[in-house]
């Protein structure tokens, strides 16, 4: 699976996490054209491998569509590296970066003189929460990415999904790859340890709320589903023939908006000139404007929106979303294939390089496929 | 100390206004790159406000913004009038010397300013540029204008969180900005990397839309390989239980607890004295039971303190915060993660670390955000070479200033 194409071609990386955040930090290596080897522990790979979705009708450990869209492009070897340490540091000859989640240093590794062991954990090595466990759900609930979702009366919800490990890993690709750079250019030398922390990573949403905080020593109070200070009207909203979501932030916004919507009387009121100023009028203002799309075609009303320049888009459902025109002419979807053939259409890389472009889909490897091939 | 040097002698355009361009130029910037934020004083950062009136100008309003304060530490501020050819050209001449040009604007703007990645690689054939926009810049909605939140609903995400009898539920107020931005930092960075094996720049897009999926990865790959979006299920899980978020002592403060396995059940179980549940099949079957015991044994104590109980017996639990309670966060404040530096116009902000570091300590920063135009002198005599009377002359004539202007 050598690649010598791609923007990071010429990059080995191994992975010895496996988990979600090492897996999209790899990904989006293997994607570019790194070397990216999966170093699977004994028996059963990966946790990512027992992650849903599964691949209806595929055998375990194979079956796993998280796993499969995680891992295409890359090589999979199986090794214990607790009792097999030679084989994992003959592997690791050359190696760039290694992937890790708390178990090694750089001392490890002493074939590759360069390289960053780049360690992703929820918490980071040190402080009061260093040892706690972690998940999606906790991580954002300290985060402050959970207080503001959901009814006013309680509870909140936390958000589906896995962001907080994406955007865990995304935050450590950001990280590896600027310690790789500077080996490459000479502003950096020698093996080094970089530590990520997941909760860190995803301040990146909060963080401008806990600077606010500081200087005006107010909380922020959950206001109801769909509603976000400072800016209405923001939401999504039932129509005829699906979801609505719109924002109008500015005074030109909201003036085209009443426009739209045959609401002109209150285009002008002086209180809804700014956003705060209207969601302050929520109760009067909310039921006028559900009325108003009701009836009316999502679509429609979102061309129209983006012809008044006012930011409206439809809201596509998962059954929708594959075939969103946009999403079709930008291929924001291609075809995955799990070690066993099964295809299925995954998200590409969301960011294109245009005379360098990342690999679109690809194959994930089986279990311990490379391990004649890369192991003595 | 002062930031890493990671990437000195990389010199970064930032034409980018609002989120989440200038928080991908930020990460450049935090690990050492020479990042000149470009503004005009009559088309300033939309992010310093957007409700501006001469009022707001005389009072230092476009100085005050947190958000604008945050994601631009570490740049340099210069002002040009880009709408005039003197303004235009010393952009030129800026980019001429620079790798990596970051812009955001809306479609169209920059090619009727003459300075779209075409005009800009014919002064530097290895120029990398990233453009940003909320859909990309290909496709029917390239032109399309769009906020973070514009961002999260056409992704189709809200259609994965919350509960069954709501609508489709949001989880920010701008969630696509800050994953746009992230994306943004790692495709300059890719890009940097193919300029030094290539020797050739490029241009780059990401569309902020498609930046999200991943954080709603197995909702889109359940519908891809079943055929079914998974239900939204609010708080809970269909593979653990009790998984929820529960009130405890005080005004709107709350516990997530999130059992992940049968040995988190059972110190669960034994530490709050709940008993009479089985299995995990048991207790997915009796969940609101469950959820009603979890609530009851929750709901005396103080958040913090239980989310400590339970993780010293390694359960998964956390306090539901709110972000205004960060800059006191005590894991945050013994990890060094808030440098508190003093900013004009505001006095002292707290200001957050890099999220990766190398040993204990994290990146440090070197400065607060620039004020408007602050280093114009510096940009324009160390890059370009101006003399103080050429920079007098463009004070004058207004391509250049520090304060904004309706």
């Amino acid at each position: 699976m050598t690649s010598s194409e791609g923007a990071l071609a010429g990059i080995k990386v191994l992975d010895v996490a496996g988990t979600i955040a090492s897996g999209y930090c790899g990904k989006l290596f293997a994607d570019h054209g790194a070397d990216v080897i999966d170093v699977e522990p004994p028996g059963v790979g990966f946790d990512t491998r027992r992650e849903p979705p599964f691949l209806p009708g595929v055998q375990a450990p194979e079956n796993s569509a998280l796993h499969a869209y995680l891992s295409a492009n890359k090589a999979s070897v199986v090794l214990d590296a607790d009792a097999e340490p030679e084989h994992l540091s003959a592997l690791a000859e050359g190696t760039a970066v290694v992937l890790d989640c708390g178990r090694f240093g750089a001392a490890d590794f002493p074939t590759a003189p360069n390289v960053v062991v780049s360690t992703i954990t929820w918490f980071g090595r040190t402080g009061p929460y260093a040892q706690f466990q972690g998940t999606d759900g906790v991580c954002w609930s300290l985060a402050g990415m959970v207080k503001t979702v959901g009814r006013a009366e309680g509870p909140p919800w936390m958000p589906a999904g896995c962001g907080a490990e994406i955007v865990g890993g995304l935050t450590a690709y950001i990280g590896t790859l600027g310690q790789v750079i500077a080996r490459e250019i000479g502003n950096a030398a020698g093996t080094v340890r970089l530590d990520t922390s997941i909760f860190e990573a995803n301040l990146c949403f909060t963080e401008v709320g806990g600077v606010g905080g500081y200087r005006s020593g107010r909380r922020s109070r959950r206001l109801g589903v769909n509603r976000f200070a400072p800016t209405y009207p923001l939401g999504v909203y039932a129509c005829a023939d699906g979801w609505l979501g719109v924002t109008a932030l500015t005074p030109s916004q909201w003036k085209s908006f009443c426009e739209l919507l045959g609401m002109e009387k209150y285009a002008a009121v002086p209180e809804y000139q700014t956003a705060i100023g209207r969601l302050y009028d929520y109760d009067k203002l909310e039921p006028i404007i559900r009325e108003r799309v009701r009836k009316r075609s999502a679509e429609e009303l979102a061309a129209r929106g983006q012809g008044a320049r006012i930011p409206l888009v439809p809201v596509p459902t998962m059954a929708e979303l594959f075939a969103v025109d946009q999403y079709v002419a930008r291929g924001a979807f291609a075809t995955v294939e799990a070690g066993t053939g099964d295809g299925f259409l995954a998200p590409a890389t969301p960011f294109r390089l245009f005379k360098t472009p990342a690999r679109a889909g690809g194959r994930a490897p089986l279990l311990g496929e490379a391990n004649a091939e890369l192991l003595p | 100390m002062s930031r890493p040097g990671l990437l000195a002698g990389v010199r970064v355009v930032d034409l980018s206004m609002g989120w989440a361009g200038p928080l991908a130029a930020r990460h450049l910037a935090d690990m050492g790159a020479d990042v000149v934020k470009v503004e005009g004083c009559m088309r300033f950062d939309w992010w310093r406000g957007w409700e501006a009136t001469q009022e707001w100008i005389d009072d230092g309003g476009a100085e005050k913004n947190p958000a604008f304060n945050t994601v631009n530490r570490n740049k340099r501020d210069l002002t040009l009038d880009l709408s005039t050819a003197v303004g235009s050209d010393l952009l030129k001449r800026l980019v001429a010397n620079a790798d990596i040009v970051v812009e955001n604007y809306s479609a169209g703007v920059l090619p009727k300013l003459g300075l779209d990645y075409p005009a800009l690689a014919a002064v530097n054939p290895a120029l990398v540029m990233i453009s940003m926009p909320a859909f990309g810049t290909t496709g029917p909605w390239r032109g399309y204008r769009a906020y973070g939140s514009t961002v999260e609903q056409a992704s189709g995400l809200p259609h994965l969180s919350g509960e069954a009898d709501f609508p489709p539920t949001m989880v920010h107020v701008a969630l696509g900005d800050s994953v746009g931005g992230l994306n943004g930092a790692a495709a300059l960075l890719t890009a940097l990397r193919a300029k030094r094996r290539t020797g050739r720049g490029q241009h780059l897009d990401l569309s902020q839309s498609e930046c999200l999926f991943p954080l709603g990865i197995q909702g889109i790959l359940a519908q891809s390989v079943t055929g079914e979006a998974p239900p939204r299920l609010g708080n809970r899980s269909a593979r653990h239980a009790p998984h929820g978020i529960y009130p405890c002592a005080g005004d709107d403060e709350w516990i997530a607890i999130q059992v992940r396995d049968e040995d988190q059940w059972r110190a669960l179980a034994e530490f709050a004295g709940i008993s009479g549940f089985g299995d995990l099949a048991d207790r997915l079957d009796r969940v609101d039971e469950l959820d009603r015991a979890v609530a009851a044994f929750a709901a005396e104590r103080v958040a913090e303190m239980l989310m400590a109980d339970l993780q010293a017996i390694g359960v998964c639990a956390g306090h539901v915060a709110s972000s205004t309670e960060l800059a006191t966060d005590p894991h945050l404040a013994e990890r060094g993660y808030w440098k508190f530096m003093e900013r004009a116009h505001v006095g002292v902000l707290p200001h957050p670390a890099p999220p990766y570091r190398v040993g204990d300590e994290p990146f440090d920063i070197d400065s607060p955000a620039p004020t408007l135009g602050q280093h114009n002198r510096e940009v324009l005599a160390e890059l370009l070479h101006l003399s103080d009377a050429e920079i007098r002359h463009l004070e004058r004539q207004g391509v250049i200033g520090t304060k904004p202007r309706l």
